[in-house]
Formats: C-alpha cells, sequence, structure tokens
C-alpha cells in the first residue's frame, strides 16, 4: 500500500501540460521507458531500411532468440532488484538442464519439464540458503555453484551430446493458435506472472525494500532470509526453463548449448532498467531489455556483421547501460 | 599496553599464515600417502609452473580484492592476452608480450575509471569488461586457435632452473616480491588496504581512493596480461578458451590465502601459499586420475566453501569464538595483576 501512494504521489506531474511526457521523464522509470521507445525505433528503422525485415519468417527468429533469454533475464531480474547484482550459475543451470531435458524426454514432455523444473529449483534453494542465510557473496557463490553444476552434468554426460528420445515438438517448434510459437508464449505468461507476484504481493514488495536497504529492511522485520532464497529459487527454475526451450529446439542436450546466458540474461536485465544497486526497476523491464537486444542482435545478424562482433556489441550495450543508469541515478540525487 | 596489543595482534596475523602453511604441508602430505611419488623432482616443477599462470593471475586479482574491489575479466585477459602475443608477436615474441601487457594496463585504467567515476560496485563494471573481452577473443582468433612456430621462445620460458624452476615461475616469484615491497614499504600500499578497510573514513584520512584503484586494476589486469602472454608462448597456441575456469580458481586460491570479499585483509605471502595450496590441490586429483570435469567440480565446491567461510554467518561465529578467547585470555591474565 506504501508503495502504491508513493507511487501516485511522485507520478503526479510537476507541470500538468503534458503529464504523459512527465511520466516518460520521470528519473526512475526514465531508462526503462527509452528503451522501450528505443526498440520501436529500431523496429521501424529495421522495417524501412532492411528488406523482408518484419516478414513473418524474421520476426520468427526474433521471437525464438528473446524467449529464452527472455526467461533466465526476467529470472535474474528477481536477484537484481534483491540488491544481490547477478546470479552467475544461470548459463551452467540451463546447460546442465538441456542434458536433463534429452534424458528424461521418454518420459513424455511434461514430466519432462517438471524434472527439469525441480532440478533448477533445487540449484536455486542451494545458491539462495548459501546467500541469504550464510550471507556469502553472490557474485562469487553462484560462479562456484556453476562450476559445481557444470563439473556434475559433464561428470553424467561425459561431455557428450545427448539426443532426446521422445517428442518435444509442442515445446520446440509448435505454436499457439498457429501464429505465436509456445515458447513466447510461455514467456509471456511467465514475465506477466513475475510482474504481478513483483508488484502486488508480499514477497515482492518485500524483496524491492530488501533491494533498497538490507539492514533497513532487516531491522523493520521483514523475511529477508525467507525472501532471497525465494528469489534464488525462482531466478534457478527460470535458468532451468531456458534450458528446456534450448534443448527443445535443438531437440538434444548438451553442455554448450546455454553457453552465453548469464551474459544475455545481465545485458538483457541492466539495458531494460533495473537498477544494479536493486530495489529498482520492474520485471516487465527485464523482458523488454531482453526483447531489445534481441531485435538489435537481428539487425546486427541480419546485416551480416559476425558473432563476435555482436558479442562486443553486447559488452559496450552493458557498460553503456551501466553509465547511464549511474547517470540518471546521479541526477536524482 | 599498546605495545603488547600490537605484538599480540601480530603473533595473531603470523598464526594465520601459519594455519595456512601447515594446511598446505597436511595436503601434500595427504596426496603423497595416497597417491605414492607424488613428491618427485618432476611433480614439484609441474606445481610451480601451475603458480607461474595462477599465481600471477591471482596476484593481480587479490589486490583488487584488498582494495574492496573485485576484477571479474582476469579470465577473459588471460585468453585475449594469449591471443594478442601470438598475432603480433611474428618478430619477436617480447614485442607481442609487450603490446598484450599494454592492452592489459590500458583495460585496467578504463576498469579504474569506471568504478570509481560512478561509483558503481566493480562487479559490474567488470562483467562488462569481461563480456566485452571475451567478444574481442572470439574476434582476434576468429573462434580458432591461434598457434605458433616459434618454440624457441616457450623452450628458454620453462627450461628448468635447478630443477624446479623455470623463468616463467622465477618471473611470477618476482612479480610477488614486487607487490610485497608495494604493499610493505610504499603509500600507495597503505592506501589500498585503507581504501579497502572502511572507504569514507580512509578518504577522509587523506588516503588516495582514485590512484589506489588505478594501481590495483592495472596491476591485476597486466599481470593477467602477462601471465596470457606467457603461458601463449610456453604453449605455442592460445584460443578464446584459454583462460575459461581461471577466474574461479584463482578467488578460490585468493580467499584460501586469507584475502577477504569485503577487504582490507590478506597480503602477497598468504596469496602464494593459497594459490599453491589450490595448485597442490588439482594437481594431486589429476595426479589420482580425475578428469577435467571432476577437477572442475572439487574446484567449485572450494570456492563454495571458501566463500561460506567469508561470509556473514561464518564472520559472526568467528567473530564471537575470537571474543571468547579474549575474554579467556583476560581472565588468565587479570590475577597476574
Amino acid at each position: 500500500m506504501i508503495a502504491m501512494t508513493q507511487k501516485a504521489t511522485t507520478a503526479m506531474p510537476a507541470n500538468p501540460s503534458s503529464p504523459l511526457l512527465q511520466r516518460f521523464m520521470r528519473p526512475d522509470r526514465l531508462q526503462a521507458n527509452a528503451v522501450k521507445l528505443v526498440t520501436v525505433l529500431l523496429l521501424l528503422w529495421g522495417w524501412a531500411t532492411i528488406d523482408n525485415f518484419l516478414s513473418t519468417a524474421n520476426v520468427n527468429a526474433i521471437l525464438y532468440s528473446v524467449a529464452a533469454v527472455g526467461i533466465a533475464a526476467v529470472g535474474m531480474a528477481f536477484i537484481t532488484l534483491s540488491g544481490n547484482l547477478f546470479m552467475l550459475s544461470m548459463g551452467a543451470t540451463a546447460a546442465v538442464s538441456t542434458i536433463i531435458f534429452a534424458t528424461t524426454l521418454h518420459l513424455g514432455l511434461p514430466a519432462t519439464l517438471a524434472l527439469v523444473v525441480i532440478f533448477g529449483a533445487i540449484v536455486g534453494l542451494l545458491q539462495g540458503v548459501v546467500v541469504g542465510w550464510a550471507g556469502a557473496n553472490p557474485i562469487i557463490a553462484t560462479i562456484a555453484i556453476a562450476s559445481i553444476v557444470t563439473g556434475a552434468g559433464a561428470l553424467y554426460s561425459g561431455g557428450l551430446t545427448i539426443v532426446g528420445q521422445g517428442d518435444a515438438s509442442w515445446l520446440g517448434v509448435g505454436t499457439f493458435a498457429g501464429l505465436v510459437p509456445n515458447q513466447v508464449v510461455l514467456f509471456l505468461a511467465i514475465a506477466v506472472l513475475a510482474e504481478i507476484i513483483v508488484e502486488r504481493t508480499r514477497f515482492g514488495r518485500e524483496l524491492r525494500l530488501i533491494g533498497m536497504n538490507p539492514s533497513a529492511a532487516s531491522v523493520a522485520g521483514l523475511r529477508v532470509q525467507r525472501t532471497l532464497t525465494i528469489a534464488f529459487l525462482v531466478a534457478g527454475t527460470a535458468a532451468a526453463v531456458a534450458g528446456a526451450l534450448f534443448a527443445s529446439q535443438a531437440a538434444q542436450g548438451n553442455l554448450r548449448l546455454g553457453g552465453g546466458l548469464d551474459f544475455d540474461a545481465i545485458a538483457a536485465v541492466l539495458v531494460g532498467g533495473v537498477a544494479i544497486k536493486g530495489g529498482r526497476g520492474r520485471m516487465m523491464d527485464a523482458a523488454f531489455g531482453a526483447l531489445f537486444l534481441a531485435v538489435v542482435s537481428n539487425i546486427l545478424l541480419v546485416k551480416g556483421l559476425a558473432f563476435e562482433v555482436q558479442l562486443a556489441v553486447k559488452g559496450l550495450v552493458v557498460v553503456a547501460a551501466v553509465i547511464l543508469g549511474a547517470l540518471i541515478g546521479g541526477i536524482k540525487r | 599496553m599498546t605495545s603488547r596489543k600490537n605484538g599480540l595482534m601480530r603473533r595473531l596475523g603470523g598464526a594465520s599464515l601459519l594455519v595456512r602453511a601447515g594446511l598446505l604441508v597436511v595436503i601434500l602430505g595427504v596426496f603423497s600417502v595416497l597417491s605414492p611419488n607424488f613428491i618427485n623432482g618432476y611433480n614439484v616443477y609441474a606445481l610451480m609452473q601451475t603458480f607461474a599462470l595462477l599465481g600471477m593471475v591471482t596476484l593481480g586479482l587479490s589486490l583488487t580484492m584488498i582494495a574492496g574491489e573485485f576484477d571479474l575479466s582476469v579470465g577473459s585477459m588471460v585468453a585475449v592476452a594469449g591471443l594478442i602475443t601470438l598475432k603480433l608477436g611474428g618478430s619477436s615474441m617480447i614485442v607481442g608480450t609487450l603490446c598484450a601487457v599494454g592492452f592489459g594496463v590500458i583495460v585496467g585504467l578504463v576498469n579504474a575509471a569506471i568504478s570509481s567515476w560512478l561509483r558503481v560496485s566493480s562487479l559490474v563494471v567488470t562483467v562488462g569488461t569481461m563480456m566485452t573481452l571475451s567478444g574481442l577473443a572470439y574476434w582476434i582468433g576468429g573462434g580458432q586457435v591461434v598457434s605458433t612456430d616459434n618454440i624457441d621462445a616457450g623452450m628458454f620460458l620453462d627450461d628448468p632452473i635447478l630443477g624446479i624452476f623455470s623463468a616463467r615461475s622465477l618471473l611470477a616469484f618476482a612479480a610477488f616480491a614486487a607487490v610485497f615491497c608495494l604493499m610493505r614499504f610504499t603509500r600507495g600500499g597503505r592506501d589500498i588496504v585503507a581504501t579497502g578497510s572502511r572507504r569514507q573514513v580512509a578518504a577522509a584520512a587523506g588516503a588516495r581512493l582514485g590512484i589506489s584503484l588505478a594501481i590495483v586494476f592495472v596491476i591485476s589486469a597486466g599481470l593477467s596480461a602477462l601471465a596470457g602472454s606467457l603461458i601463449a608462448i610456453s604453449l605455442t597456441t592460445a584460443s578464446p578458451e584459454l583462460g575459461a575456469n581461471l577466474m574461479l580458481q584463482a578467488a578460490s586460491a585468493a580467499i584460501i590465502g586469507g584475502v577477504a570479499l569485503s577487504g582490507g585483509v590478506g597480503g602477497p605471502i598468504g596469496v602464494m601459499i593459497g594459490v599453491f595450496i589450490l595448485a597442490t590441490l588439482n594437481n594431486g586429483l589429476s595426479a589420482m586420475g580425475a578428469n577435467a570435469s571432476a577437477v572442475l567440480f572439487a574446484n567449485g565446491l572450494v570456492l563454495l566453501a571458501v566463500v561460506i567461510l567469508d561470509g556473514r554467518l561464518a564472520r559472526a561465529l568467528l567473530e564471537r569464538l575470537r571474543e571468547h578467547r579474549a575474554r579467556q585470555h583476560l581472565a588468565a591474565a587479570a590475577p597476574a595483576h
């Protein structure tokens, strides 16, 4: 309730002449809104300058590339919002999930997905306990978990590619109403659900307040450890689901499949406008960040630029987003 | 009173080094029981070679940790430096190495500048640097392994000296000695420790925060670049995957060596012992027939254990233990007066 009234007062424009512009320019929403605007401008620019940019095939390519990364980014946003920076075990969790997906696909898709989700929840829970209860550094602890998970996955699979024995086409290539890929429907459902949970539940408000000031939150009697543990559990699960999406597309499990997921999710979260210092930003911002990066990557790709250039551009975009975020934060102060 | 307190503090510091050295001896002992012939001239030489790579990287990383920061980009810097060295070292490997180290120094300056300008955690800045550098590594190598036919330079670097040393490991020892002198005898060294201890207080007391951040990030990136150059020359190949698990091992070794993630604590001697502990562990596991995945798994467990010990809960428990001991100490000392 408090958060809502606060929002109402800050959203009240000082100059009522153009409330829309005022709302757009609000310092804590400026970056998130700007990214949405730039995404739309990029799409328009692509449509105007690149042949077949908005053809069904290319739009599908963008949508497929955004789904898994977007789900991971929404999961990552829980960690960043809680003030624990990043979870660097998402790629490893997703990679091992592809192996679990491929080895258990003969049980049928629902059972396989359930197993993958359970795996992600356990890995996330473990990190939640280590960070939330034992107070370990989140970055280093999640790097440690990443190598444990990767090492275990490599020992189990022998580093080989595992081909799934079963039908994953509903998730891999299936579409909803013959139009939107099921992967994208899943991504949107997860993003909206996460948005509602964070904006409307006690857990969400606690998460945001812990991110703003963990010691004040603890003194005020918020359930800090419990909330952090749940946040890590959610993020681990999101990473595992992203892995399931990769595996269903490739119809196989391989430890290389999750490769750049950590970086992509971090990039989406930071570009989308979730503040690194915690407490600021929304789940939908991360989802839009992922969409923005997917559009940028797609444009670089269809313009014929190499994978290396895309990686370097992503790195620079993250650095730029960090600088922009800090500068906007500075203006507000 | 003060002198006695100082003496106690110093003894405590010495004790923690002794504990670490003892741990190293125990691990060496365990492995020499588990796999006979573990301690022989060749294996000690192999340990020193591991130290040459991991030690240099850990030394740089630990300096950033002592200053209360963290350089996540050390691993990708090793890969980029190796590639730069072999790409530009066609005529002379010295030129290639100088270019790589120069590039490292620039990256270190950029890391320091962005961190201190924006006052954001260097974990965030160096995540960006790490991503950019790994993109650059794929760019330079085209995603391929780059190799050189200059094997003489590698032979020179790895030729055994006195049976167990090589030019490469002696360089690493020299780097440790230089950093030891920096930390012990210069104002910059004191600034670095102060920066990592209580930053606001340190700044108010006149510690030069910007300069200490510049020093630690330049040394960190520069040493990683040097280590990457030397390992690439020694292997005569470089690839974007070169430093993949190095950052993980370096962070573990630094924390085992007594450097705290919260900053202000630790020094080169402890770090050196930490590196030898981790190198012995990996070397011993390999000697017992563990493959790369098992070693990765074990390194993850080690890092998880040390990061929990470094964490809030364990620190609170240790603090309580230390208080308890101090109270006992006082109680024992009181009747004597």
